[in-house]
């Protein structure tokens, strides 16, 4: 890990950002909550494979958490 | 549970059948020469209990020449009843016992396996072979009750004849004074007391002898509840670790099964955590989840059916003055993955060398603080294991039930996930840090089979390191010897192309020290005599010695 880089990365990475909302949004289509919730359960998990690096998905634990606690 | 009763359900029509108990040993309380005595008898090692930690390190001692005093309040082996704690033996602690003269009996009796699997609902997802890393001569595993192995250690270190084993003899009381520790114990003919160099607790989770030295050991006690059911039946399951993350059978919780001597078999149930112990320990309730598992046809008796909560505990050192902890008095994690007894015997098999060499001379007794760096990392170590284990088992909330669901969905049909299924890891003899004696840390070395001999028989005489010189030549050979008068360690020549050189992944011309132990003190790619004086000197303390004597 370079020192300029930060352990997660936030700049822009994905090639279509429009596409993926849609297709995710659209995963979640005619399902009830608890089956949408699994769904995305079981969707970090798949992604989280592919990232692979414990520090990246500390990183990126870490920052969901502190989000979800933000007072608005 | 009564043995031995038969109680016909008032559920059902079935009759269950209870096994007759066990018939265990029992050996006689012999009067002491301290009772009587008119001053205290001084010994050079007193362990406190007689538990697979404890007699493992009075084999290991008596092996070593050292005459150890066992104090057990018991008269007999295992804990009270037919009940077994632990059932699973690790190769580490199997490599122990090849050392101690009692593998071929433990191996006779018992169940070897290496296969485990895991399912969720009626599907395997998960499946490992520790075979796979193995290459000693002694299995990943072999099952036994666990009152079998304290027996056969018993009738090993009466045949060795060395080891003063003194049952029905209650610790009462211990006083830690700088040169010696008082031991005080209560006997049917009478209370004594006794002073050792070094004294042992070895008395298991409860131990009183640590309470009573006001250590504290932050325990924590879970409310998850299961339930264990020894019984017998002679169906041919196959020999393998089976667990289910949520059985169908068990109303979605967790289920074990697992094959130990006698055709016993060990089916551990998870239960509902308000649930009432007494209630789902009761034979027709007990009966009813077996006949949910097994069928209606497998006919089967009771050995014993014990509720339970698991706890956890670790004591911050391991070493107080001239007290050692050992085993369960030190440490206790929860039962998934066989690391409570498995650690026990480890911690006897660390430290019983070193007391041999520091009760010879041959080292300092800043050794022994080479025991709390060694084990009490493995204790931290095997507690995160085992409760990473116990929260992916017991879930505390919708959340985390849900993450498990992922998980088990899809480990059905992808090799990454079944990595986090997670119904035990189970025990590998665990890597020492960095510390003084080992600068690069320990690794254990398995029982390999080479040049005609194996890594076990050459540490079995005595308390001797093993320089393990890879392909060197007869001049080479000779200069390394002369450190042999220097030094507790003998040096042999192995072959470079070899089982062991593979195992170690040593070239021609490397030099490895191992110790007593089996652990890797040192590696040397070019081993001269003054680099291997240099690792002994370490491995034995003597710099450290040196330092902590000019800081003093």
């Amino acid at each position: 890990m370079s020192a300029d880089r930060p352990v997660m990365r936030s700049d822009a990475n994905m090639a279509d950002p429009d596409g993926f909302y849609e297709a995710w949004v659209a995963a979640h289509e005619g399902l009830s909550d608890e089956e949408s919730n699994d769904l995305d359960a079981r969707l970090v998990l798949l992604l989280a494979n592919q990232v692979g690096d414990p520090q990246v998905l500390l990183a990126c634990i870490a920052e969901a958490r502190e989000q979800g606690c933000r007072r608005p | 549970m009564p043995v031995g009763a038969r109680y016909n359900g008032g559920m059902s029509a079935e009759t269950w059948k209870f096994a007759p108990a066990y018939e265990l040993p029992h050996w006689p309380f012999v009067a002491p020469p301290d009772l009587g005595a008119g001053e205290r008898i001084r010994y050079p090692v007193v362990i406190a209990g007689g538990g697979l930690a404890g007699l493992t390190l009075a084999c290991d001692l008596a092996l070593r020449g050292v005459r150890a005093v066992v104090l057990d309040e018991d008269d007999t082996v295992g804990v009270k009843g037919a009940s077994s704690r632990g059932i699973c033996y690790a190769q580490k602690s199997l490599e122990i016992f090849d050392r101690l003269g009692i593998y071929e009996r433990i191996r006779a009796k018992g169940i070897t396996w290496s296969v485990g699997r895991t399912f969720s609902g009626n599907d395997e997802v998960y499946t490992f072979n520790l075979q796979d890393d193995s290459a000693s001569e002694q299995p990943p595993f072999i099952n036994l009750q666990q009152f079998y192995l304290e027996w056969f250690l018993v009738d090993r270190i009466r045949e060795l004849d060395t080891t003063d084993l003194r049952w029905k003899s209650r610790v009462t009381q211990v006083e830690n004074e700088a040169d010696a520790v008082v031991v005080e114990v209560e006997t049917p003919a009478g209370r004594y007391a006794l002073e050792a160099d070094w004294f042992i607790d070895a008395t298991g989770a409860n131990s009183r002898i640590r309470e009573a030295m006001g250590l504290e050991v932050n325990p924590s006690r879970s409310t998850d509840r299961w339930c264990i059911t020894d019984v017998r039946f002679n169906t041919p399951f196959r020999t393998e670790r089976w667990t289910w993350v949520d059985a169908p059978f068990n109303e979605g919780r967790a289920v074990w099964q697992h094959l130990m001597a006698d055709d016993v078999w060990r089916l551990d149930y998870q239960m509902a955590e308000d649930c009432d112990p007494e209630a789902i320990s009761r034979p027709e309730v007990a009966g009813a989840r077996l006949r949910a598992q097994l069928g209606p046809d497998v006919e089967f008796e009771f050995v014993w059916i014990g509720p339970y909560q698991y706890r956890d505990h670790l004591l911050e050192t391991f070493r107080v003055g001239r007290t050692l902890f050992i085993g369960d008095s030190a440490h206790v994690v929860s039962p998934f993955g066989a690391r409570g007894g498995n650690n026990g015997i480890q911690d006897a098999a660390n430290l019983g060398w070193k007391l041999a060499l520091v009760l010879a001379g041959e080292a300092g007794d800043e050794l022994l603080d080479s025991y709390h760096a060694e084990r009490h990392p493995a204790a931290v170590e095997n507690l995160t294991v085992c409760r990473r284990t116990a929260r992916f088992l017991a879930p505390r909330s919708r959340a985390e039930h849900r993450i498990r669901r992922a998980v088990c969905a899809l480990a059905r049909r992808h090799e990454f996930a079944r990595r986090l299924a997670n119904t035990g890891r189970m025990s590998q003899a665990n890597a020492y840090p960095p510390s003084p004696w080992v600068k690069a840390g320990a690794r254990s070395v398995q029982n390999v089979a080479f040049d005609g001999t194996t890594l076990m028989h050459c540490l079995a005489g005595g308390t001797r390191f093993l320089g393990l010189a890879f392909g060197a030549d007869a001049a080479t050979l000779v200069r390394l010897d002369e450190l042999a008068a220097l030094f507790p360690i003998d040096f042999r020549r192995v072959d470079a192309a070899g089982p062991l050189a593979a195992h170690l992944g040593a070239a021609a011309g490397t030099v490895v020290i191992v110790r007593p132990d089996a652990y890797v003190a040192a590696t040397m790619a070019e081993a001269t005599p003054e680099a291997v004086a240099a690792a002994m000197r370490d491995a034995l303390g003597m710099d450290e010695r040196a330092r902590l004597a000019a800081a003093a």
